[in-house]
């Protein structure tokens, strides 16, 4: 039941107050009215005047209208009490109709303002703020809109600022990132064609024993380049997943392969579960997670994935035993161009959030300083 | 069609009024069943009016105004009214005496009784005979009781009775197949 206002309830208080007065009224005039009713009743004249013995015509007459008269009024009395009686009941009950129908009327015109605000308020509280009241109704009420269309006009124009300011400060981030990644490759190859400038002026012959060092940093710096370029575009062009039923220990399986020869991973994976994963974007996932665990962690220390099923889900956990995550930067790791490693972009992690939501995924991570982190796949296991 | 409609709210709101509000005992008055038997050319219906005059009435036959109580009838066949007809029922008490005259329509014999239960039980009962043809074939007869205005020579005013009936008006329906009949 709704909750009722001040308002409302003076309203119902006054119209209980005055239905009850009313009803009360009418049962003291029912309850007067049959006394009267019963002590008419009770009155006779006829029989008792019959019984005289009257001995002169005239006295007859005289005696014969004296009980006309008085039986008249006794039956006009009668019939007086029970048209008022119908009167009584049958106004009081048209008062109750009529005063309810009045005051549901009213309430409604009163709630019908209240309920188009809270409407408003509630697509202000869902981000839109173009809602615009019209202002009318009682004083008040048109006060209290106008008040709403000037707030909601304000987060309007304050959205926008904000929205400006925000992309604003993503293209600066975005530039500056960009600056300082694509700087970073540039620098070397300046630096050697700096060396090999100076090396054609001051010994022209030895250019030749340079060449395959300078060459081997150009390739190597213009391949980083190229891996920048294609992080962006990665992030920025995540798919439609294209699911398919896929057995997750095979695919992890097949991934960990070019790695075992150089790193210790250890794998406990179970063959039973099958998961519905875009098999690309499962190779995204996976590589992502391992090449930061493999970035974090010392050569000779060992990486766990584990695989294994928990009630109606498939699990998948990398566990690193590296330099592990601060607790400040926890709840970071997964916005774009956040990184603590002196090389990337600070994509990886944001595309491997972006993919897992994708494929309805869940990703969570837990980490220590100086003992390492786990991170835990959750997805849906369709082989149940 | 509109002032039966009204009748009938008003009747309802009289009703419901009085049910939730009022202590008014007044009469309510039913026409109980509509008992019919035919000869060749005659349709005889008779029947009699229930729980009518049991209350407040002694009083009002004692005014010694003539009391008047309509027994009106409609018969239909298919929509056209056939018959229309109305008995009227007249009681009219002697102070003086203390004797109830009552002349009914339609009977020649005046019924003349010191009592007011006889009285009552007299006017509560109606008889028709109508003249028909069976080519009428299914007919709806429609029997309706009610009473006017009455005025009281004495207090030079106009009672209307039916309050003490609570406006209600009884009636009672049958259908008769008149080719059957015969």
């Amino acid at each position: 039941m709704p909750k009722l206002g001040m308002r409302t309830r003076i309203i119902l208080l006054f119209i209980f107050v005055s239905i009850g007065g009313l009803v009360l009224l009418n049962n003291v005039f029912q309850v007067k009215h049959n006394d009267i009713h019963n002590s008419l009743g009770k009155m006779e004249l006829s029989s008792r005047l019959r019984e005289i013995r009257l001995f002169s015509q005239e006295d007859s007459l005289k005696a014969e209208t004296l009980m006309k008269e008085f039986n008249s009024t006794k039956a006009a009395v009668n019939v007086a009490l029970g048209d008022s009686r119908i009167a009584t009941s049958v106004v009081l009950f048209l008062i109750i109709v009529v005063s309810s129908t009045i005051f549901i009327f009213v309430i409604c015109r009163l709630s019908k303002p209240l309920k188009e605000l809270k409407r408003a308020t509630e697509q202000i509280r869902q981000g839109d703020f173009s809602v615009h009241l019209p202002e009318t109704g009682i004083p008040e009420m048109r006060e209290l809109k106008n008040s709403f269309n000037v707030m909601s006009r304000e987060l309007e124009t304050t959205q926008t600022r904000l929205l400006v300011a925000e992309k604003e400060m993503i293209w600066k981030d975005l530039s500056r990132i960009l600056a300082h990644e694509i700087k970073n490759p540039l620098t070397p190859i300046q630096l050697v064609i700096q060396r090999l400038e100076e090396r054609l002026e001051s010994d022209c012959d030895q250019i030749r024993e340079l060449l395959p060092e300078s060459i081997s940093i150009i390739s190597q710096e213009v391949e980083n380049l190229q891996l920048l370029a294609q992080d962006f575009s990665n992030y920025a062009k995540v798919n439609q997943p294209n699911t398919e039923e896929l057995n997750p220990a095979l695919s992890i399986r097949e991934i960990v392969k070019s790695y075992v020869q150089n790193y210790q991973i250890n794998l406990e994976l179970s063959d039973q579960l099958t998961i519905k994963f875009d098999k690309t974007h499962f190779y995204q996932v996976i590589t992502n997670i391992l090449q930061n665990a493999i970035d974090a962690s010392e050569p000779d220390k060992a990486i766990y994935i584990r695989l294994y099923k928990e009630r109606s889900y498939a699990v998948l956990s990398i566990k690193d035993l590296g330099k592990g995550i601060d607790s400040k930067d926890l709840p970071r790791i997964f916005e774009p161009y956040f990184s603590k490693k002196s090389k990337g972009t600070g994509l990886g992690l944001a595309l491997v959030k972006r993919l897992c939501e994708a494929n309805g995924a869940i990703i969570r991570v837990k980490s220590k300083p100086d003992e390492g982190s786990e991170f835990t796949l959750i997805m849906e296991d369709t082989d149940k | 069609m509109f002032e039966l409609l009204g009748t009938r709210i008003m009747a309802g709101v009289v009703a419901l009024s009085m049910l939730l509000f009022s202590s008014f005992q007044g009469n309510d008055p039913q026409l109980g069943a509509i008992k019919h038997y035919s000869s060749s050319s005659t349709l005889y219906l008779s029947g009699e009016l229930l729980s009518a005059f049991n209350n407040d009435f002694a009083s009002i036959f004692a005014s010694s105004a003539p009391i008047p109580v309509y027994f009106k009838l409609n018969i239909k066949s298919g929509n056209r009214t056939v018959v229309s007809q109305q008995l009227t029922h007249l009681v009219n008490f002697n102070p003086a005496t203390g004797i109830y005259v009552l002349r009914k329509d339609g009977e020649s014999e005046v019924l003349r009784t010191s009592s007011v239960t006889q009285t009552i039980k007299e006017i509560s009962k109606y008889k028709f005979s109508v003249p028909y043809q069976s080519s009428w074939g299914l007919i709806s007869i429609n029997i309706q009781a009610e009473m006017p205005l009455v005025r009281l020579e004495e207090k030079g005013k106009e009672l209307d009775l039916m309050v003490l009936w609570k406006y209600k008006k009884p009636s009672a329906k049958i259908q008769i197949d008149l080719r059957k009949a015969q």
